[in-house]
């Protein structure tokens, strides 16, 4: 039977995608920010996995990579907080400073708090899809060798 | 910032060989090497061409820490010994860590890590000594430990190996805490952590005897003294290059080093010094008795060690201006030395003295420079070590005949276990081996002119000499080194030491055999004995409390959330209970709301009743759901847009779980999870009862003119509108970062549980 729901995950993958990420961009200025747009980002990586298999799912490099991605997001995170202490501010000193001028066009605002967020976004996006590529090559081999 | 070139350069080299080393294993060691000269020509040009200085860069300035360097006497001649032998180790090891790869068994590509872990350990050590701050001193200190660890164990198959470092770690690890409370202590005592400042003030207010103890023994655990000093024989374990490093230019190094740059505050504290004076001539003594009946080569070596940083250590508690020079002496002997046992031990495959002897023949190189060595260790003229023993001897004639016959018999004994090994190695009936590699034998060769070169033109030693003396004591150094043919004190020691040496090793068949009967029977009793007796013990009590965790996941949750509902209950009981607990109105604008609630509660009530783990599952996603339901209606649409997600994922995360399971245990969880003990009841009832308290009466107390409109203004402020962000970016950014390290931390631990099993 052909069904109709493999073609379909297929296509919502990357409209998904691109929400995640408009969620992580508007995030300072209204609802969003990078903890929601690496949930749905990796949301839509699991229904690859549910749908299509695991196989078919790692063919995207941001999938086969998720973990290493996470540790990215890590050195974004803790870089944004302690890269200005080398300059002479406090830990987690954002740019502009509250007395400056913002720089941004429309919904986008460019802040540094939109590194971090990205950091968290990665963070997120790779615990999920990395967690469930164990599970999913867990019971793959159990299949396998199973009884 | 000339002053961080060196240090730059220091740190880059580890890089540099790992990718050198991508490319071909073989590079890696050429271009480390090639690294630490240049670092070191960086130092030495610095060091000739400029004054002493500081480089102070701010770091956080609001806690009043700054990352702070120095360019004195002292880091200098350490940061030179860190290079320059760390270059020659680094050359050696290229010749010798393939031949001892292939005997391990392991692949030719792990010689780049090996280098890498050298490189790094020496960058440490140029670190640690060019830092002048109390803090990054720990850190630095903590470095050095690690890495040895790692290089100590770097034969991770074989067992006694990863035992050794694991010895090493534990101990120096542990000292190296008891520093930190040291420097946490005069830190809080002074107001800073700058060394500088720290002593300045220290001059008015001596520092307590309390943190002065801290910091010896966390030096004393580190240059392996007794009572701490069973590690370094043991962590002869170690690929020999290791071994060389560890004892002449790094790991044993920092301790005395740590000494002489802290002396300022040990100089008013003459018990403290008494103390670190008993403690010198006991290793002294005790490394050289072990050492003269050690079989193993490279054990007599590590013996020598103890033996010889005792000295060091009693140079510094007697104040002496020689302290450093006797460390920059000592470190190319015992490097020359220890590389030729490696290269002996890789030619003839023979571990022991017993096993081999006269290899003056086949390898007459290597004999004559370790001789220049040997000779070097054991204060001969002519070669640099005369000097070393001459400050020392200087130092004790000052104290009376009782300090100077103990100087005496130790450097006697020096003489007398140096000559066993050199003769044990090469003097004796002739055997042959094959010829050693050139690679081998050119770093002795060097070190051993390096040797001759200082004992004919002593003059070159003095500028840096004074200028450690300098750094170290914080007044002019009038140190001179040149050979005096009289009848002064010094000289007739060293004449007394020559003579009870060759008288020792003359005799040595006569005695040998009850010295090492007397040596084992002590060591039953010793420090070595304690620490397994610890170890064991510690060991079983973390059994026992595993034991009585992991029984049962029951117990498990309840040891957890038990303790939780108590101080819960506590905190409401202690604080006035006045408005406490209000019940507010509920309009009609409400009713979403209370449906919502409504519906979480049935969900929670439905879980008590619910058969099987797949709709305990979905049942409790139900809470999640109707709790995001909450929010969203509570106008609060970013937290219900993260909770439907994060809901949504881990309902689906659970579920994966489950279908991992094995069926025979979900049953058995399923079957104690319907039929509750009396105390699991009685667990749930005071956690249950917490959190609803504790809930209720924080939210009877929401004031939200108080907190919320403070924290939008702030967000504004912020260039963050949305204030959830503001928050957890910016205002609360600290705990973000935590609780993401976490994230990973369990990202890691899912990783390689997970691998493993899928492997089996």
């Amino acid at each position: 039977m052909i069904s109709f729901v493999p073609p379909l995950s297929r296509l919502l993958l990357w409209p998904s995608l691109i929400i995640a990420l408009s969620l992580w961009l508007k995030g300072g200025a209204s609802v969003g920010g990078g903890f929601p747009a690496g949930a749905l980002a990796g949301l839509a990586v699991l229904l690859q996995y549910v749908v299509t298999g695991r196989d078919q799912t790692r063919r995207y490099v941001a999938v086969r990579y998720a973990a290493p991605l996470a540790g990215v997001g890590l050195l974004l995170v803790v870089g944004t907080a302690f890269l200005p202490v080398l300059a002479g501010y406090t830990p987690m000193t954002l740019f502009p400073r509250p007395d400056q001028a913002e720089v941004g066009v429309g919904g986008l605002h460019l802040h540094t708090a939109l590194i971090f967020e990205g950091g968290l976004m990665l963070i997120v996006f790779g615990l999920v899809v990395t967690v469930i590529d164990r599970f999913a090559l867990r019971t793959g081999t159990q299949e396998e060798s199973g009884p | 910032m000339p002053l961080l070139l060196p240090i730059l350069l220091a740190l880059a080299c580890a890089p540099l060989a790992y990718v050198a080393g991508r490319w071909r294993p073989g590079a890696a060691a050429w271009m480390g090497a090639a690294g630490a000269l240049a670092a070191l020509g960086a130092l030495v040009h610095e060091w000739t061409t400029q004054a002493p200085a500081r480089l102070v860069l701010p770091w956080a300035p609001t806690w009043g820490l700054s990352l702070e360097f120095t360019r004195d006497g002292l880091s200098g001649l350490y940061a030179a010994l860190a290079l320059g032998i760390g270059a020659l180790v680094v050359l050696y090891s290229r010749a010798y860590m393939p031949h001892h790869l292939a005997e391990e068994g392991r692949p030719a590509r792990d010689e780049v890590r090996f280098q890498g872990l050298m490189l790094a350990f020496m960058a440490a050590m140029v670190l640690l000594v060019t830092v002048d701050d109390l803090l990054l001193l720990f850190v630095a200190l903590d470095l050095t430990t690690i890495i040895s660890y790692l290089l100590i164990g770097f034969d991770r198959e074989d067992p006694e190996s990863r035992a050794a470092a694991l010895l090493s770690l534990v101990l120096t690890g542990a000292t190296s805490v008891v520093f930190f409370a040291g420097a946490m202590a005069l830190g809080l005592q002074y107001g800073t952590f700058s060394l500088p400042l720290v002593i300045e003030r220290a001059a008015h207010s001596p520092a307590s005897t309390g943190a002065l103890v801290c910091l010896a023994v966390g030096a004393l655990g580190k240059s392996a003294q007794v009572p701490f000093h069973f590690w370094l024989p043991r962590a002869m374990a170690a690929p020999t290059p290791v071994s060389s490093y560890l004892h002449s230019a790094a790991m044993v190094a920092a301790g005395v080093f740590l000494l002489q740059r802290l002396y300022p505050l040990f100089a008013p504290a003459t018990e403290v010094r008494d103390g670190l004076l008993a403690i010198g001539f006991l290793s002294m003594g005790m490394g050289s008795l072990m050492a003269l009946v050690a079989d193993p080569f490279k054990r007599v070596l590590a013996y020598s060690t103890i033996a010889q940083y005792g000295y060091a250590l009693v140079l510094v508690a007697l104040g002496s201006e020689g302290a450093p020079l006797y460390v920059a002496i000592h470190a190319p002997c015992k490097a020359a030395l220890f590389l030729t046992a490696g290269a002996v031990t890789q030619v003839t495959g023979k571990k022991k003295l017993s096993e081999v002897s006269g290899l003056r023949h086949s390898l007459p190189v290597l004999a004559a420079a370790s001789a220049v060595a040997a000779a070097g260790l054991s204060a001969l003229p002519l070669t640099v070590g005369f000097f070393k023993d001459e400050v020392f001897f200087h130092a004790l004639a000052r104290r009376g005949p009782a300090f100077m016959a103990a100087g005496l018999v130790g450097a006697g004994l020096t003489l007398a276990y140096t000559l066993r090994l050199w003769w044990g190695l090469f003097g004796g009936p002739r055997q042959d081996a094959p010829a050693a590699p050139r690679l081998l034998v050119a770093p002795v060769v060097v070190l051993a002119a390096v040797i001759l070169l200082g004992g004919l033109v002593p003059g070159l030693l003095v500028e840096p000499a004074r200028a450690a003396a300098e750094a170290m004591r914080g007044e002019p150094s009038t140190l001179e080194l040149a050979y005096h043919l009289d009848a002064r004190a010094e000289n007739l020691l060293a004449v007394g030491a020559w003579a009870l040496g060759a008288l020792l090793f003359a005799t040595r068949h006569a005695w040998t055999r009850a010295l090492s009967r007397g040596l084992a029977a002590g060591s039953r009793v010793g420090a070595e004995r304690g620490y397994r007796l610890l170890l064991h013990q510690l060991d079983r009590l973390s059994t026992w409390l595993h034991e009585k965790e992991v029984r049962d996941l029951r117990d498990r949750v309840a040891s957890v959330l038990v303790p939780t509902g108590l101080l819960g209950l506590a905190v409401l009981g202690v604080t006035p209970l006045r408005d406490r607990f209000k019940v507010g109105p509920v309009g009609w604008a409400d009713v979403t709301l209370v449906m919502a609630l409504a519906f979480a509660s049935a969900a929670a009530l439905a879980t008590l009743r619910a058969k099987g783990h797949l709709r305990l599952v979905l049942l409790i996603s139900c809470v999640g759901f109707s709790l995001a339901m909450v929010f969203a209606f509570a106008a609060a649409p970013d937290v219900a847009l993260t909770s439907v997600l994060v809901e949504t994922t881990f309902t689906l995360l659970f579920a994966g779980l489950l279908a991992l399971l094995p069926r025979a245990r979900l049953e058995r969880a399923q079957h104690e999870a319907q039929n509750p003990r009396g105390r699991d009841r009685l667990a749930a009832a005071v956690a249950g009862a917490s959190a609803f308290l504790l809930s209720w009466s924080a939210l009877s107390h929401l004031h939200a003119d108080r907190v919320g409109a403070r924290t939008v203004q702030l967000a504004e402020a912020a260039h963050s509108p949305n204030v959830v962000a503001a928050v957890l970016t910016d205002f609360r950014g600290l705990d973000t970062v935590g609780e993401m390290s976490v994230v990973v931390a369990a990202l890691l631990g899912v990783t390689s549980l997970l691998r493993l099993k899928g492997r089996r």
